[in-house]
């Protein structure tokens, strides 16, 4: 029996046009979304762990060939949005937290509900617990953003590098 | 109010600046955060840190001043504490499988954060091979650069949060919350803290994601007591978040029981039943 999950903390920090400014300033971005086959998704998984499939819409590169790539990573109990920047030559130039929704209850890899925070800004009415600012406690592991790094810098690779 | 948030030091650090709008001020507090990563790594094989752990004992090593001020910082709460707090057993982690290992461990007997001496302010020598490890300071030390740097650029108030270690300076107290030890999604409010910075060691995420105790007893000789393990969670409130973070794995230690070092280091502790 499952049951619903408790949201511990949701924060959204910036939006998509916000971390497009930070992490690529004076850069002018076009979207370059890709259609991810399914050896694609393959190779991306085996070399992340990562099991979900990665959204190939939300893909952006700028004039001087660099890139900005949105993606999630979903834990057993946090979702993270978040972005990476890459260089012409596909080394990772930046990264930036976008959403942090932190849950109990059961698997956030295996639930619906998420799909209610994909996307949301901060203009959005979903705002959970987001005046508490300073939390105290042990140390969170950053771990699924190494993981979702890897899947990014396999996507360079395969589908986004000039061969 | 601007929020932003980067992995970095191994957790997600946010910054959240209160009044002003300054990219800029954020940006450079990250770098500061980024440099001390650099500089002080364990995992990365390049940083200033391993290059001590590998030469230190052969010549003199000209370090960054950052570096040169978390060494003194170690040796000062090492002596405050008679050896409690040791940077100086990265050996042992890499034993208990805690951290990667880059140098041969069998062939030596190692020294501690004491053995290190200064020949001039930027320029160390060891009298014994040594394996440090900064782990247990250098995420509060990162903190304090990323607030330096933030005043530095004309910010008056202003959080740095490193993963739960975090530090808050300005003219308005800031609420705290600190995680139940019992429910870690439940947060127990703990009151408002000016111009100050609060550290917490506790295992509900080590044992929630099956990893051993990263608090590690340096002074037994004993294996089977190498890991401590305890339910509680410890905090310290103090000035700066270098020392709460190195005097939590004091008071985690010391069986949450008051250490004497703690009036020196004007810090309190606030312990939660786990």
């Amino acid at each position: 029996m499952m049951s619903t999950p408790i949201i511990a903390q949701a924060k959204i920090y910036i939006s998509v046009e916000q971390v497009q400014k930070i992490l690529l300033p004076n850069k002018v971005l076009t979207k370059a979304p890709i259609i991810m086959s399914e050896e694609l998704q393959e190779k991306m998984r085996a070399a992340s762990s990562i099991r979900y499939p990665f959204k190939g819409e939300r893909i952006w590169k700028a004039t001087d060939g660099s890139w900005l790539i949105v993606d999630e990573v979903i834990g057993k109990h946090e979702m993270i949005t978040y972005a990476v920047a890459l260089s012409p030559s596909g080394s990772v130039t930046g990264i930036e937290i976008l959403e942090y929704v932190e849950s109990y209850g059961y698997e956030v890899a295996e639930a619906d509900w998420r799909k209610q925070f994909i996307g949301k800004t901060a203009a959005d009415p979903i705002k959970l617990n987001q005046d508490i600012q300073n939390i105290g406690g042990a140390t969170l592991s950053c771990k699924h953003i190494t993981d979702g790094v890897k899947r990014v810098a396999v996507l360079y690779d395969l589908a986004l590098k000039i061969k | 109010m601007t929020v932003r948030c980067k992995p970095l030091l191994g957790t997600y650090v946010e910054i959240s600046i209160d009044h002003q709008e300054c990219a800029q001020a954020i940006d450079n507090a990250f770098a500061a955060i980024e440099q001390v990563q650099g500089l002080m790594s364990f995992h990365d094989p390049l940083s200033e840190l391993n290059t001590i752990n590998q030469r230190a004992h052969y010549e003199p090593i000209a370090i960054h001043p950052w570096t040169a001020q978390i060494i003194i910082i170690a040796q000062e709460i090492y002596e405050q504490t008679n050896g409690l707090f040791n940077c100086g057993i990265g050996h042992r982690l890499v034993a208990a499988g805690l951290l990667p290992c880059h140098i041969d461990l069998s062939a030596y007997e190692f020294g501690g954060i004491e053995d290190i001496g200064f020949l001039e302010p930027q320029i160390i020598i060891s009298s014994k091979p040594v394996c440090l490890d900064l782990g247990g300071i250098a995420k509060g030390f990162a903190v304090d650069k990323a607030v330096e740097v933030l005043k530095s650029n004309g910010i008056t108030s202003a959080s740095v949060n490193a993963g739960g270690d975090l530090r808050v300076f300005g003219s308005l107290p800031k609420p705290v919350q600190i995680r139940d030890p019992k429910n870690p999604n439940h947060l127990i409010d703990i009151g408002s803290i000016q111009n100050g910075a609060i550290a917490t060691s506790s295992l509900y995420f080590a044992k929630r994601d099956r990893r051993p105790s990263y608090i590690i007893n340096p002074i037994t000789n004993d294996e089977s007591k190498l890991h401590v393990n305890f339910s509680e969670s410890y905090s310290i409130i103090a000035n700066e978040c270098v020392y709460a973070d190195a005097l939590t794995k004091v008071l985690a230690l010391s069986n949450g029981h008051h250490h004497s070092c703690f009036e020196h280091f004007s810090a309190q502790a606030i312990r939660v039943a786990g």
